[in-house]
């Protein structure tokens, strides 16, 4: 088991190197700089220069690429040219909330896919099954951001059920139990919102994990064996279609993170995807590398947390 | 020089493990094979599943790359992939289940022409006689070339199998358990239907199986194969009647007796092989459980027994 | 006379095919006795398979019509409820493919106690352990104690399918339905599961069925055997007279097409045409008589009857009278399919 983690985070170091390479790159590649548009037009572009050059900026690239390295690994992230202050701490506090509308994102989704996804395949071509696929597929045609925006018009301002923007109520004190619920009831909109178009992937995998392992040899062993429908539902077919599960986890994040960028720009919820796009308008290069890189490495640890869970769970890549 | 000859064929698949998935071992699929086959005979190879008998044919064929060894058809080196091209119309298979290859989205005369257009050039029309004319050849309809192979029974999917193998005139047939998935009286059809067209194309067949009723019946020569490695080998009445190494024994004396009469004798005869089997396996095997050396009891007879003395 | 202990009558099993249903079994009436092997012989699409499933009542969306009389109970059609206290405790079954007839992951030990489990909630935990390490050792397991650990994909083929034989015979059942049980599997292997399962049925005075197409099974382990094509037994005989003297047109032509009993190199019998599909299945008159043509069709029955041409040895239809091989003509051998 621990030769398979090992083997697997070590595969993960080139990953995270070259994707650090590519954000760096590219951000290189990005026009202008921080000196070319928000110093005062006054200084000489001898004085820019020589700017440039204290700022190490006039290196050669893998000499500027490990200074960058260098930082990020001690948790230096840069400057924010827009609020004047290390990107570290601008990160810091917009990731906690993503976190959680992530956290939100995945409760919703995995309550609503798994109901639908059994029901859908243990009575597969019914009614009800033809409801949930057809969901499903309305699922999949809509685009998230259209579906946020008219969930936040129905139910922030036309029934004014929940909050339209922000993470939590001014003026709360941090740590009381009203400062808690008032981040709740912030996040479930956009959690819904979002879990309900994310979740289709889901409750179509279920299903059809379930319909091909009810087809499974071993569950008329079962029924030989003198099981009931429910158990041979919940002792066999549950069981092993939930499973593949696991490893549909890492996409999820994946799929999370480009969905907490329409949301929290839609929701006004200042998490990391909103500090994206308003950093990608206001070219706060910075602050986009750093997010960017965040991203990434959010995707691969997900990928890496699925195949653990995949080699434990699962007896026959089970490694002893 | 025989027609196929092969000599101390070796196919060793390496087995990767620890933290940086070096090769750590090799797992010994053929561990030195070496057999001759006549023209015109059939050369049953035999053995249970792990034996290698599969992996000797798709290694002879190219399916499979040589680890070491000396594979020589008709005279011609083709134990690389170079020399190879030279003989590969000359070479075919055909595989154990018709129901998986054959490429289900593809009508008849794609299948069987496939070969057909890799090594001649024809023009549409002259493709589609040679095609009818091979369907007829293994009795199937002419008509038949635009169905699809769902259309066809087990038996008929593999004579479409056989007649793309032989589209190409080959003279020799790598067979690898051809009739293992089909039903006897299907079977029946297709065992004298590869009869029949030996004789009229001339054909050489490599039969592997592991249906030993199947090999006495088809082949003039059998080789057995244990755990990569033969065992005993010699002509059909050799084998059959005069097994001389313990897992021959006890692979023949597995076969059901046909003979409802006979059940007390045969089981009298199995318990008798096994406990020779039990007490004299040190007698037969090395350390490792692996076949010695082949050692020859008569001219066409071959037991892997230790060296003397 | 031993006890009667299953008693197929007139079974039809039907499968829905778009709007109509067609009968994968048509019209069986079989019965087995205590400590009696009767095989069901038969090539693929003659309904052995769908006959043995009818019995377990394992067909899910089949229409079953006839009686299944086991020890005196009709269980054609019994609540689920009924027929699982049954299932798994009085009548047990091996499968054709040991691989997939295991649950690939659950441990082989919460595999076979899941059957002790259902039919004995009494039983404790500790108990059901030793239990099944007793049912591993019966049917030849070396190491259970390891083995009971273990997953399916760690075990052999020829090791899994004693571990779905010691889930059959968990509690012992009365009857023992084997549906292939070796086809898939080694030919050394083979004898020595055919031998566990005779020691079982002298252990346990069970009755079984064995479905098979290999004769040289049949010949090793039955006492009875009935021929099955398209959905009808086609000849039902003790073992000895049905392989000294077969009747039927089809089950002389099955002996003939097995490359075992031909003499070495000599062309084997081929039939004639293809077994039809379950749509295709011929309803009237004899049903094997397509695939005889050159029998007069006046040698059939109009509606065949199994008749009983000797105490125990029942053929259908009046074509075997009249039924000969015809000569050996290359013809008629080398395009079996037309």
């Amino acid at each position: 088991m621990w030769k398979f983690s090992v083997r697997r985070i070590l595969i993960m170091i080139p990953q995270i190197i070259l994707l650090s390479i590519l954000i760096f790159i590219l951000a290189k590649m990005m026009p202008g700089d921080a000196l070319s548009g928000m110093v005062d037009p006054n200084v000489s572009p001898e004085r820019l220069e020589e700017l440039r050059e204290s700022l190490g900026w006039n290196d050669p690239w893998y000499v500027q690429y490990g200074d960058w390295v260098g930082g990020v690994v001690q948790g230096d992230l840069g400057q924010s040219f827009r609020f004047k202050m290390p990107v570290s701490e601008i990160v810091g506090q917009r990731i906690i909330n993503t976190f959680w509308l992530s956290l939100a994102t995945l409760i919703f989704t995995y309550l609503i896919a798994i109901p639908l996804g059994i029901t859908s395949g243990r009575y597969n071509d019914s009614l009800l099954d033809q409801a949930i696929t057809s969901y499903t597929y309305i699922g999949f045609a809509t685009p998230l951001f259209i579906f946020a925006l008219v969930m936040l018009w129905v139910f922030g301002f036309m029934l004014g059920w929940f909050p339209t923007s922000g993470s939590v109520s001014p003026g709360l004190e941090p740590g009381t139990f009203e400062y808690v619920m008032s981040k709740i009831y912030h996040l479930i909109l956009p959690a819904i919102a979002m879990a309900l178009i994310t979740t289709v992937n889901t409750v179509q995998y279920l299903r059809s994990e379930i319909i091909d392992t009810k087809q499974k040899d071993f569950i008329i062993t079962a029924r030989a064996k003198g099981a009931s429908e429910s158990r041979v539902y919940n002792r066999h077919i549950l069981r092993n279609s939930l499973l593949p599960l696991a490893a549909f986890f890492g996409f999820e994040i994946t799929g999370l993170i480009g969905g907490t960028i329409f949301v929290e720009n839609i929701f006004g919820y200042p998490g990391m995807g909103q500090l994206f796009l308003e950093s990608i308008t206001l070219r706060d290069y910075s602050v986009v590398t750093a997010v960017t890189l965040l991203f990434g490495i959010a995707a691969i640890l997900g990928a890496l947390l699925s195949d653990i869970i995949l080699s434990l769970v699962d007896p026959r890549i089970r490694i002893k | 020089m025989a027609f196929l000859e092969v000599e101390d064929l070796k196919v060793h698949f390496p087995i990767k493990g620890g933290i940086f998935g070096r090769t750590v071992d090799y797992v010994r699929a053929v561990d030195g094979v070496s057999l001759s086959l006549e023209k015109g005979k059939t050369y049953g190879l035999v053995g249970e599943s792990g034996s290698g008998k599969t992996t000797t044919g798709r290694a002879i064929i190219g399916l499979n790359k040589i680890t070491s060894g000396k594979v020589t058809f008709d005279g011609n080196d083709i134990s690389n992939l170079k020399s190879r091209s030279e003989v590969r119309k000359d070479v075919q298979m055909i595989f154990q289940d018709p129901y998986s290859s054959l490429n289900p989205k593809k009508r008849v005369i794609d299948i069987v022409a496939e070969p057909l257009r890799n090594f001649e050039k024809l023009s549409k029309k002259e493709e589609k006689i040679r095609v009818q004319e091979l369907l007829e050849l293994v009795g199937l309809s002419p008509e038949s070339i635009l169905k699809y192979p769902h259309e066809f029974s087990g038996g008929q999917r593999q004579r479409i199998g056989i007649a793309r193998a032989i589209a190409l005139k080959p003279k020799l047939i790598i067979a690898d358990e051809p009739v293992s998935a089909l039903d006897v009286s299907v079977q029946a059809q297709v065992l004298n239907f590869m009869q029949d067209i030996q004789q009229e194309l001339d054909l050489t067949y490599l039969f592997i199986g592991h249906d030993l009723g199947v090999i006495k019946h088809m082949c003039d020569k059998i080789g057995i194969m244990y755990k990569g490695r033969y065992v005993e080998e010699g002509t059909t009445e050799e084998i059959f009647n005069n097994p001389q190494h313990i897992y021959t024994k006890r692979l023949v004396a597995a076969i059901p007796d046909i003979d409802p009469k006979r059940r007390q004798e045969q089981t009298q005869f199995r318990q008798e092989v096994k406990t020779e089997y039990e007490q004299s396996y040190n007698d037969y095997f090395d350390d490792e459980g692996l076949a010695y050396k082949l050692q020859p009891v008569t001219d066409t007879h071959l037991v892997a027994l230790p060296e003397k003395g | 006379m031993s006890e009667k202990l299953l008693e197929v009558k007139n079974l039809k099993t039907s499968f829905r095919i778009k709007d109509d249903y067609y009968a994968a079994v048509d019209d069986v009436s079989l019965s087995v006795n205590k400590n009696e092997v009767l095989a069901i012989v038969g090539e693929s699409g003659c309904g052995k398979s769908a006959l043995a499933f009818s019995i377990m009542g394992l067909h899910n969306r089949a229409k079953i019509e006839g009686n299944i009389m086991f020890k005196n109970q009709d269980i054609a059609n019994i609540s689920p409820a009924k027929l699982n206290k049954l299932r798994g405790n009085n009548m047990g079954m091996i499968f054709q493919d040991p691989l997939t007839a295991l649950n690939p992951l659950m441990e082989i030990g919460d595999q076979i106690g899941e059957a002790l489990l259902l039919h004995n909630k009494d039983l404790s935990k500790e108990k059901r352990k030793d239990k099944v390490i007793q049912l591993l050792t019966k049917v030849g397991i070396p190491r259970p104690e390891h083995v009971y650990e273990q997953f399916p994909h760690e075990l052999s083929g020829g090791m899994r399918q004693r571990v779905v034989i010691a889930t059959a015979i968990a509690n012992e059942p009365e009857l023992l339905i084997a549906d292939e049980p070796t086809t898939a599997l080694d030919v050394t292997i083979q004898s020595q599961i055919l031998d566990l399962i005779k020691e079982l049925k002298d252990d346990m005075d069970a009755g079984i069925i064995m479905i098979t197409h290999d004769l040289g099974v049949v010949a090793e382990m039955a006492d009875r055997v009935a021929v099955m094509y398209a959905g009808q037994i086609v000849e039902v005989s003790d073992v000895y007279t049905l392989f000294e003297s077969p009747l039927h047109p089809y089950t002389r032509s099955l002996f003939n097409s097995v490359p075992n009993t031909a003499e070495a190199q000599s062309k084997l019998h081929v039939i004639q045409g293809i077994v039809p599909s379950l749509q295709k299945l011929p309803r009237e008159g004899c049903r094997f008589s397509a695939r005889i043509p050159w029998v007069e069709e006046s040698a059939h029955e109009e509606h065949p009857e199994l008749h009983e041409v000797s105490p125990g040895h029942f053929v259908r239809c009046t074509c075997y009278k009249h039924f000969n091989f015809p000569d050996s003509s290359k013809e008629e051998q080398q395009h079996g399919i037309s």
